[in-house]
C-alpha cells in the first residue's frame, strides 16, 4: 500500500509541475523562437489580404491592402485598396529600399530604408510582413494564447526598442501556433488608445517573382531621395 | 574665384548623389546644354547652364510614406535681358494633388528656359472617389476642368478655354506586362494638340502636334535624349545623362 502524501508535499510537487511546465513553455515557445518558427513557416512566397481599422487623421477608417511577400529576399509589396484615397498605391520593401507608389502624382518615390517614411498611417505596414524586421526593432514578450477562427494562437506584445521611432507604443501580435504565420495585429499609440486592429485573411502561398513585386507602371516619375 | 565656385563644386560632385546631363541644341547653330544636380542630405541643389544664361536652384522635399509627397524649389536665373526666379511646389497628400508653378524671366531662352515674361501654371487633382478624379488647370491665359475615371485604363472627358473654349479627351492606360504605358492627350477647338507618350521603361516616345503647326518628337533610350521638331523653325536636341554613384 502508498503511503498517502501530505498536503504540504502535494502543494510542492504541484508548484515544482508548474515552474517546470512554465519553464519549459517560456524556454520553447519564447518570444524569438515563435517568431522565429514564424519566420521559417513564411520563408516560401505568400500573400495574404490585411483588413480593420485604422486611426486617419479624420478618424476612424477602414484599411484594407494585399500583401506580397518573398520573404527570403527580405522583399514585400503592400497595395493599399482602402481608405479610397490611397487605392493604387503601394509600398515596396527591398533589402535597402523603400518604394512609396502615388498614384495620383504617379511617382515612385524611392528612398533608403534608413531614410524611409513608411509610418504615416501611425504604423509601419512594412512590419505586416516582414517578421525579421519586427524582431529587429520590437521587444517582445508572451503574453498568453488565444482562440481564433483559424485555430489557437500565442498573443505576443512588441514595445519599440530605444531609439527606434515607429509611429506607435506598442503592439499586439496574434501569432497561429499550428501553422505559425501573423493573424492579426493590434497597434497602440501614447495614449494607449488604437491605432490600427488589422486581421490577416486570405493567407496563401503563391508563386511570387522578385519583378513582379516590382513592378510599377513605366511612365512614373521616379523621385530618389 | 570662378575657379573656387568649379571646385567647391566638383568636390560636392565626387562626395555626393549627383546627376549630370550635357547636351547640344541645335537651332541656327550649335548650342551646349548642361544641366547638373548634386543631392544633399535634405534636398538636392542643381545647376542649368546654356549660352547667355543659367541658373541655380534648391529642390527640397516632404515625403508622407504611401499617403502622399510634397517637392518644392527655388529658382534663381541670370543672363541676356536681366535676372530671373521661379518657384515650384508640386505633390500630392490623401485624396489631393497639386502642381504650382511661377516663373518672371524678361526673355525666353530656349531650351532649358522656355517662358517669357510673369507665367505661372496651377494644377489641382482631387480623388472624388477611389477611380474617378476632377481637375482644375490655369495655365498662361487658358483654364482647363477634366474628369477622369479610372475602369481598366483612365479615361478623361474635360472642357478648356483658351481664348475660345476647346473640348479634351483622353486615355492612358498599360499595354504591356509589365507596365508599359500609352498615354494620349487631345485638344481640339481653341486649342488644337495631340499629345503622345509611350512608355516602355528603358525607352520613351513622346511626341507632340499642335496647331498652328507646331510639334516635337522625343525618343528617351535609357539616358540618351533625342529629340527634334519644328516650333517657328525646325530645331534638334542630343542630351546625355549620367548618374552616380
Amino acid at each position: 500500500m502508498r503511503e498517502r502524501e501530505t498536503p504540504k508535499a502535494v502543494g510542492w510537487k504541484a508548484w515544482g509541475l508548474m515552474a517546470l511546465l512554465f519553464l519549459s513553455l517560456a524556454l520553447a515557445q519564447s518570444p524569438q523562437e515563435i517568431l522565429s518558427r514564424m519566420v521559417r513557416n513564411l520563408d516560401a512566397p505568400w500573400q495574404a489580404e490585411v483588413r480593420g481599422e485604422i486611426q486617419g487623421p479624420g478618424g476612424k477608417e477602414e484599411f484594407r491592402a494585399r500583401v506580397y511577400a518573398i520573404s527570403r529576399q527580405g522583399l514585400f509589396r503592400i497595395e493599399y485598396l482602402k481608405p479610397g484615397s490611397l487605392e493604387g498605391n503601394f509600398t515596396v520593401i527591398t533589402d535597402k529600399e523603400v518604394w512609396n507608389y502615388l498614384y495620383l502624382t504617379n511617382q515612385l518615390i524611392i528612398s533608403p530604408k534608413e531614410k524611409a517614411q513608411v509610418s504615416g498611417l501611425g504604423f509601419n505596414p512594412a512590419l505586416l510582413g516582414n517578421a525579421q524586421a519586427m524582431a529587429e526593432r520590437l521587444d517582445l514578450r508572451l503574453l498568453g494564447r488565444v482562440s481564433t477562427p483559424q485555430g489557437p494562437a500565442y498573443r505576443l506584445l512588441g514595445q519599440p526598442k530605444p531609439g527606434e521611432a515607429l509611429g506607435f507604443r506598442e503592439v499586439e501580435l496574434w501569432i497561429l501556433e499550428e501553422d505559425p504565420r501573423p493573424v492579426r495585429f493590434i497597434f497602440r499609440g501614447e495614449g494607449g488608445q488604437v491605432l490600427g486592429d488589422l486581421q490577416v485573411v486570405a493567407f496563401q502561398r503563391a508563386n511570387l517573382t522578385p519583378a513582379g513585386l516590382k513592378r510599377y507602371p513605366k511612365d512614373a516619375q521616379v523621385v530618389r531621395r | 574665384m570662378r575657379r573656387w565656385v568649379w571646385l567647391i563644386f566638383l568636390g560636392l560632385a565626387a562626395s555626393a548623389q549627383g546627376r549630370l546631363e550635357a547636351g547640344a541644341y541645335l537651332q541656327s547653330g550649335v548650342h551646349p546644354t548642361l544641366e547638373a544636380a548634386l543631392a544633399l542630405e535634405e534636398g538636392e541643389v542643381y545647376l542649368r547652364l546654356q549660352p547667355g544664361r543659367g541658373a541655380l536652384g534648391y529642390l527640397g522635399s516632404l515625403a508622407l510614406g504611401p499617403l502622399g509627397f510634397l517637392g518644392y524649389g527655388v529658382q534663381g536665373e541670370v543672363g541676356e535681358g536681366g535676372w530671373g526666379l521661379a518657384l515650384f511646389l508640386e505633390g500630392g497628400a490623401g485624396p489631393l494633388a497639386l502642381e504650382g508653378r511661377l516663373t518672371y524671366r524678361p526673355l525666353r531662352a530656349l531650351p532649358l528656359f522656355p517662358e517669357e515674361g510673369l507665367w505661372g501654371r496651377f494644377f489641382l487633382r482631387y480623388r472624388l472617389a477611389p477611380k474617378e478624379v476632377a481637375g482644375f488647370l490655369l495655365e498662361g491665359g487658358r483654364a482647363e476642368a477634366t474628369y477622369a475615371l479610372r475602369e481598366g485604363g483612365t479615361h478623361t472627358l474635360g472642357v478648356g478655354v483658351a481664348g475660345v473654349p476647346y473640348l479634351v479627351l483622353g486615355w492612358k492606360g498599360e499595354v504591356g506586362e509589365g507596365g508599359e504605358v500609352l498615354d494620349l492627350a487631345l485638344r481640339l477647338g481653341g486649342l488644337n494638340r495631340l499629345e503622345g507618350g509611350l512608355y516602355l521603361g528603358e525607352a520613351s516616345l513622346l511626341f507632340i502636334l499642335s496647331h498652328p503647326w507646331a510639334g516635337s518628337l522625343t525618343l528617351w533610350l535609357g539616358d540618351l535624349g533625342l529629340e527634334a521638331g519644328f516650333h517657328q523653325a525646325p530645331y534638334a536636341w542630343v542630351r546625355y545623362a549620367w548618374r552616380w554613384p
